[in-house]
């Protein structure tokens, strides 16, 4: 319970609202260089980094095609958690990893029946993907807009 | 979108085989089976409530415990109320079923001879007299069919008191067991497997839930109908054909005979209401078809009406009544696993992650024996 509130996308949450995430998450173990997802597929669920590394890369080209590596307490495939999009990149572990999955079904249901819960999620899930967004942004000088 | 309508003639074969295979096993284990089938359509039924009370913030155990002890609290209300009616009633069962037997013939009888006057095709081919003599025939050997079976009935009724029990443990454990599932899935399989089960979850409970509203709809038409046309105890007889009507096909004209035997027993001289109860079966089976399943149980199971009505005779052939009735939820669980695998293993890109995955996996746990 600990291993999940240190977890960006539940640090707000208290120890009886983990509790009730906790039931709908699964462990997943990943040994290095396994396939996690495929560019392209669609989406059903966000990956947590519990412990280990992951690489996101363009399909079929870890080494050539590498957009970034991600470590312990971060996630990814978040956008799996709001519409039916088709992956945008690989995923891959980079070492022997533990990842959380967490299923769009499962938040789709959290937000019906523990609307608390889901908005604290989602307003952690809405930060991220607006530093996404920024970082982004950034890159391509566009950054007075934002 | 529907991942469904791509299974091959193969694959489709393989499922009825399967579910064909899985009701002779489960005709040897009903006293099994059926508990498990009515825990499972209990756990459906009162999903909603003990989400209810999750929502209140109870813990899922919690609300399980209160969800099935209000649920026995009903019950125990219920058949306090049923139990000196059926002991009073219980003895002259035989009694009043030959007695409603024996008024059906009669009516029989006079319909066919109001035929014969009426055409003399009939009267040339003495309808009457042929079916009669048949039908006497007959007579002796469903009476002696009826004792073993309300006593077979008895024999495995109390292991239904089973159902509120595991009912409780799936409201419980549901998302426990469905996690302990996943687990055993490989990772290249994994999502693919969990979107799957998370439908087979979804299709589950719209024909459980679907099919308890549909009985609903049913006992209220049939019951408004037989009160209009006039027949004593018609909220009680529209009941019990809407649960005879969950039996597909067949159900509806169980439930027209128990009608049309009232009718003759009750109104002797009254043809008339026995023809008024048979029209008001093909009205009701009418609005069935083209209102209340669209309704309720609606395309649930995503199957053809064809294979529907196929299967449930297949049952019957197979399984007998526990084959009729057990036909349609087995073949759309079967279906949906049948369904998930084929469509797991034939995809190329996952088998090869997974072969991948293995082999990664066989080189990690020899990579100090070399």
């Amino acid at each position: 319970m600990e291993k999940l509130h240190s977890l960006s996308l539940f640090v707000n949450l208290l120890p009886a609202e983990l509790a009730i995430v906790d039931e709908m998450l699964h462990e997943r173990h990943y040994i290095k260089d396994e396939v996690i997802f495929d560019e392209g597929e669609e989406g059903k669920a966000l990956y947590i980094v519990a412990d280990g590394e992951v690489l996101v890369c363009r399909q079929g080209a870890p080494d050539s095609g590498r957009i970034a590596t991600l470590g312990a307490g971060t996630f990814f495939g978040e956008l799996a958690l709001l519409d039916d999009a088709p992956r945008s990149a690989q995923v891959r572990a980079a070492k022997n990893s533990d990842l959380i999955v967490f299923f769009r079904d499962d938040f789709v249901s959290l937000l019906d029946t523990h609307s608390r819960i889901a908005s604290k999620v989602a307003r952690q899930l809405a930060r991220h993907i607006g530093a996404r967004m920024r970082e982004l942004a950034l890159k391509v000088g566009a950054h007075q807009h934002l | 979108m529907d991942q469904r309508n791509e299974s091959g003639p193969i694959v489709w074969s393989a499922i009825i085989a399967a579910t064909c295979l899985l009701l002779l096993v489960f005709q040897k284990l009903l006293w099994l089976v059926v508990p498990f089938l009515m825990g499972l359509i209990l756990y459906y039924i009162l999903y909603p409530a003990a989400q209810y009370f999750i929502n209140r913030g109870m813990s899922r155990e919690r609300a399980a415990v209160w969800t099935i002890v209000l649920f026995l609290m009903a019950m125990v209300v219920v058949l306090s109320f049923m139990v000196p009616w059926i002991t009073t009633h219980i003895v002259d069962i035989q009694a009043s079923f030959e007695l409603y037997l024996g008024s059906g013939l009669l009516l029989l009888k006079r319909s066919l001879h109001a035929l014969e006057a009426n055409w003399s095709v009939f009267a040339k081919a003495h309808l009457a007299e042929t079916v009669a003599s048949k039908l006497q025939a007959s007579e002796n050997s469903i009476v002696e069919y009826v004792e073993p079976l309300v006593m077979g009935i008895a024999a495995w009724t109390p292991s239904l008191l089973l159902a509120p029990f595991l009912a409780f443990f799936f409201l419980k454990d549901g998302r426990r067991f469905k996690n302990f599932l996943a687990h055993a899935v490989p990772n290249a399989f994994f999502e693919r497997t969990l979107f799957l089960l998370h439908e087979v979850d979804q299709t589950l409970h719209a024909y459980f839930t679907g099919l308890m509203k549909l009985a609903m709809l049913d006992t209220v038409t049939l019951a408004a109908g037989l009160w209009i046309v006039g027949f004593p105890n018609a909220l009680a007889l529209g009941f019990i054909c809407a649960v005879l009507a969950l039996i597909p096909y067949v159900g509806t004209i169980l439930g027209g005979l128990v009608v049309v035997l009232v009718a003759a027993t009750n109104f002797p001289d009254t043809p008339a209401m026995a023809y008024w109860a048979i029209l008001l079966f093909i009205v009701a089976r009418l609005l069935d078809d083209f209102v209340y399943m669209p309704l309720t149980i609606g395309k649930s199971l995503h199957m053809h009406p064809l294979v529907v009505v196929l299967m449930i005779f297949v049952g019957g052939s197979v399984a007998g009544v526990s084959g009729l009735m057990l036909a349609l939820p087995l073949l759309g669980v079967v279906m949906v696993v049948g369904e998930t695998i084929s469509k797991v293993v034939t995809d190329p890109r996952l088998m090869a992650r997974h072969r991948y995955s293995k082999e990664l996996r066989r080189k990690l746990a020899s990579a100090d024996l070399l």
